[in-house]
């Protein structure tokens, strides 16, 4: 089971780091170790984020003010910094959005239909 | 988490991060126990989950930004330590370039407050100075800067002001003072965009003439405000005397302002009044200094060739073909060149060039003490290699350490650069500097100053700082003992680095050598008068007061017989103006009858004159008390001038009693003066200058009446002083008869004559003072880089001298070993400085006098200076290795 995991795992593409993170900060404040469960666990189990990656990251997006950070106690009652969204980080956000949208359509107009695997 | 907290407050972003991490791993050892893993399993787990954690933490911490200054602190401080454990070398290191650097700041302030001094007029790098003729700068009358203001259309203003050269006097509080006075045309302030602090200024009219009624308006500079009026904030309209006539004051100049040169004392600026004769171009029209104003992005050039043009038009109106052919021609220059004296400009260029070399010679032989060091270092640098350190950052961090060090040599360098400015200025006069700089460290001087610790560090330490870092490190680390040894090449390059220094220093040795000997020659010119116990004072004359009496009778005669009463005092005598004084010079030209073509210096001088200086004649007599305005008007001569009438040594004699000008005013009746006697030559203007024609004239019989008096009399005189102790003793009560005599000579400058000698020698004085200080110090830095390599070289091969004392090398052979190696550095070094020297020459060529640039003796003297350095350099060293116990030797490491 966890070989498979890791077989169907997918590198992630440069830059989808930063929209993945502020997509999970849209339904709430989130520490680390929170927002890489959420990613792992809304994509199937495949995507899962290398704390080495997601740790810069987040510091990265907190200077440039996307992100804040607040020290808090977690329902287990442990305490951990949590991270949200600023107005201006879900500006950021919309505009990747909007861009991924953008990608994958013309991406997917240069793939075409997958084509039938052949018997 | 900014930089700022970064720098300083490390501990606190790194405590917080472990925390997150540690809030991290615990939430994941949480889940995993939820779902049923033992204690030990579960943390096991969420670590191996997590990663490595410090390769986290530092590649996080590099997302805060910044990870450069953090390197770069911690460069710095290694340096430190670094600095810390080795002191002597950091000692050499920093105290060799603090002297490269010392040198060029010094040199930098001086050319910084002489040379880029900024004027105190609105863009003054439009303002441009205006003169007729070619060679000759020629004052220009009015109706030729009529025709350029109304035909050029380079300028947006042409102003022009009359120099004058006698003394003014205003009458402020408390005291009359001696002021500056300068006459302008109403258009000058507003010309150079300046506006007076307080009221109006000086009107403007259309052709800025004074209008009758305004001529007696002044406008005052803020030194003249304060110090003479207290700042009354209420002066504007009140009436001030100056040479005893009333002006109403119609304006203070701002805080800094001067005009035509810089003057910290009391200015004035009154306006011009039209004279008829301004309407015309005869040879006593009013001459004026033209300066204008050039319309923005227009050219000095473009100005030039446009008033050219106009000007071959406007020469035509000259009805005198000499006057029509000097006058086609103009000079226009940038104002600010205008005011800088040629001489010293290119003095202090050629100095700046001087300490320029030896900040090179220091920087080498600083990068030779790295590149040493950089041996010793070699395991330490080949460690860090092996540690994973890149070559990158291992360059970088040698370079902090340059930087480092160039910058503690800068501190210590602009203090010694101010410390020798301020010690200059307080040296006895007759050492002092012929140049006053504030020492300062301005803006400008700053900005230098960081370039020179730059450049410094790069040049010094980026060449050992490569080499170090390219070094492979493997062998480095194998070998390990001390006596590893470096590589045939880098001995090689440090023994070019000495080879340069030693060359280097030679040019400097070598200019300096042939300045000094300039000065030699020139001290031992026979000047053709005495100099020893003369003291000279230079009057400040009232002029005004002076025109309106006989000063020869009123004021000179009973000064001279007042000062001659003084006791100490031999003889005393007046002169318009003291040999090699400049202060004011009379040039006459005459025009017809005897001597006709010949332009002469014009002097009234009093009998006892001669036996102040001790002039020789040749022939006939000097004036005695007899020459009285009463007498048969009377003139001396001297050999110059004579020669143009006896050619021959044994005629002299023929040209005493022929008749020359007339002193009287009178054309119809002129009494034609008698040549009486025939002086020596003596040098007038400079010691490396020939002797002008001269012609002297009693100066009782220049009278009031006379058409030489107020140009003679009344505008400048020197008073000569023979005293028989040392002239420094009877400066006081030389001044206190002075103010007897008339309360404005207190004003009067007084020196000793020998003191004007030496200020005549200006420039080869100034070159060679500071050629010594820096040839001195280049000699000190080469003798020391030689010192260095030599001792270097045997203390890496102690080993060798044991192998060769075993073998039976006697102590000389190992003496004469090193002796060698210095010599071979040595010679190649005076080959290449002959070389360098033969190339540099033209630097200082422009300054010689009875020697020539490619002087062989000077050039032997250098190379035997540095050879007798290079061979005491080399003899410690090489007494050491002669010291060398094999036994010891050969059993180390």
């Amino acid at each position: 089971m966890a070989k498979e995991t890791y077989r169907n795992r997918i590198e992630l593409l440069q830059g989808t780091l930063d929209l993945l993170i502020l997509e999970t900060l849209r339904w709430g404040a989130q520490h680390g170790y929170g927002i890489s469960q959420a990613i792992r666990a809304r994509s199937g189990e495949v995507l899962q984020v290398e704390t080495g990656s997601l740790y810069p990251a987040l510091h990265r997006l907190e200077r440039q003010k996307w992100i804040v950070s607040q020290w808090r106690l977690t329902d287990q009652n442990q305490r951990a910094k949590f991270y949200d969204l600023t107005a201006e980080g879900r500006e950021q956000l919309f505009r990747d959005r909007t861009k991924w949208e953008a990608m994958v359509q013309a991406i997917a107009g240069v793939l075409g239909p997958l084509p039938e695997p052949e018997a | 988490m900014s930089i700022w907290q970064r720098l300083f407050r490390p501990e606190e972003g790194k405590a917080d991060l472990d925390a997150e991490i540690e809030a991290h791993l615990a939430m994941a050892a949480a889940d995993r126990r939820e779902r049923g893993a033992g204690q030990e399993q579960a943390n096991a787990e969420a670590r191996r989950e997590f990663g490595n954690v410090a390769l986290v933490k530092e590649v996080t911490r590099g997302a805060w930004g910044g990870m450069w200054l953090e390197r770069l602190a911690q460069d710095v401080r290694y340096a430190l330590r670094q600095l810390r454990r080795s002191p002597g070398f950091a000692a050499s290191v920093v105290g060799t370039l603090a002297l490269g650097i010392g040198a060029a700041t010094a040199m930098f302030t001086v050319v910084d407050h002489v040379l880029l001094a900024n004027l105190p007029y609105a863009h003054p790098a439009r303002l441009v100075k205006i003169n007729e003729g070619a060679e000759m700068r020629l004052l220009v009358p009015y109706l030729d800067i009529a025709a350029w203001r109304e035909r050029a259309r380079s300028f947006e203003g042409i102003a022009f002001y009359g120099e004058r050269k006698d003394h003014n006097y205003i009458e402020g509080r408390n005291a009359t003072t001696q002021v500056k006075l300068t006459q302008v045309s109403g258009n000058l302030f507003p010309v150079l965009g300046v506006a007076p602090q307080l009221g109006p200024g000086l009107k403007d009219q259309p052709e800025s003439f004074a209008r009758r009624g305004e001529t007696h308006t002044v406008v005052m500079n803020d030194v003249a405000w304060r110090s003479l009026f207290g700042a009354d904030p209420v002066i504007l309209g009140k009436v001030v005397r100056v040479d005893d006539e009333p002006y109403t004051v119609v304006g203070v100049m701002p805080r800094g302002f001067f005009f035509p040169s810089a003057y910290e004392l009391p200015q004035l600026w009154t306006p011009i009044e039209l004279d008829p004769k301004d309407q015309g171009r005869t040879f006593d029209a009013p001459r004026y200094t033209a300066v204008a104003r050039l319309k923005y992005g227009v050219s000095l050039a473009t100005a030039m060739a446009e008033l050219q043009t106009i000007q071959k038009q406007v020469a035509r109106a000259y009805t005198d073909p000499d006057d029509r052919k000097d006058r086609s021609q103009l000079s226009l220059e940038s104002y600010g060149a205008s005011l800088q004296d040629k001489s010293t400009t290119k003095a202090l260029l050629t100095l700046t060039a001087a300490a320029g070399l030896l900040w090179l010679i220091a920087c080498v032989n600083a990068t030779n003490l790295l590149l040493a060091r950089s041996t010793v270092r070699q395991r330490e640098m080949a460690m860090r290699g092996a540690l994973g350190a890149s070559r990158g950052r291992l360059i970088q961090q040698l370079i902090v350490e340059g930087l480092l060090l160039s910058g503690m040599a800068a501190a210590f360098g602009t203090a010694l650069a101010m410390g020798t400015i301020v010690l200059f200025s307080h040296l006895p006069q007759m050492a002092r500097l012929p140049i006053e700089t504030p020492a300062t460290v301005n803006l400008h001087v700053l900005v230098v100053l960081a370039a020179l610790t730059l450049a410094s560090a790069i040049v010094s330490s980026a060449w050992p700082a490569f080499l170090a870092a390219r070094s492979p490190i493997e062998p480095a680390l194998r070998q390990g003992g001390q006596q590893s040894g470096v590589s045939r090449s880098q001995h090689r390059l440090r023994g070019g680095l000495v080879i340069s220094e030693i060359a280097m220093s030679l040019a400097l040795l070598a200019a300096c050598g042939l300045l000094l000997r300039t000065l030699y020659a020139l001290r031992h010119v026979p000047l053709g008068f005495r100099t020893d116990h003369i003291l000279v004072a230079n009057m400040a004359v009232p002029t005004y007061r002076f025109t309106a009496l006989n000063a020869a009778d009123e004021i000179y005669e009973p000064l001279l017989e007042r000062v001659q009463h003084l006791p100490g005092v031999d003889a005393a005598g007046l002169m318009t103006q003291v040999p090699l004084g400049h202060t004011f010079t009379v040039m006459l030209g005459l025009a017809d009858g005897p001597g006709a073509g010949i332009t002469s210096q014009f002097k009234a001088v009093s009998p006892d004159l001669q036996r102040v200086f001790g002039f020789r004649m040749l022939a006939g007599r000097y004036f005695n008390a007899g020459d009285t305005a009463a007498a048969e008007p009377v003139v001396v001569v001297n050999r110059s001038f004579a020669r143009a009438f006896a050619p021959k040594e044994q005629d002299m004699g023929k040209v005493i009693g022929m008749k020359l000008l007339s002193l009287s005013r009178d054309r119809e009746n002129p009494t034609p003066t008698t040549i009486v006697g025939i002086l020596d030559d003596f040098h007038q203007r400079a010691v490396g200058e020939p002797s002008q024609p001269e012609i002297e004239v009693s100066l009782p019989q220049v009278t009031r009446g006379s058409r030489f008096y107020d140009v003679l009399e009344t505008v400048a005189m020197d008073l000569a002083v023979r005293t028989q102790r040392s002239p420094d003793e009877m400066v006081s009560s030389l001044g206190a008869a002075l103010r007897k005599a008339s309360p404005e000579l207190a004003d009067s400058n007084i020196t000793t004559m020998d003191q004007i000698v030496e200020d005549s020698y200006g420039s080869q004085m100034l070159a060679a003072r500071l050629l010594e200080i820096f040839a001195g110090s280049a000699l000190l830095l080469c003798v020391a880089g030689l010192y260095g390599l030599l001792a270097y070289v045997v203390s890496q091969r102690t080993r060798e001298m044991g192998v060769r004392f075993a073998l039976g090398a006697q102590r000389g052979d190992v003496v004469w070993l090193v002796m060698r190696q210095a010599g071979s550095l040595v010679l190649t070094g005076i080959a290449a400085g002959t070389a360098l020297a033969f190339v540099s020459d033209r630097l200082v060529r422009g300054y010689l006098f009875g020697v020539t640039a490619h002087d062989g003796w000077t050039l032997g003297a250098v190379a035997a200076v540095l050879i007798v350095s290079g061979a005491l350099a080399a003899y410690l060293p090489a007494r050491r290795a002669a010291g060398v116990n094999p036994v010891e030797a050969l059993r180390a490491d």
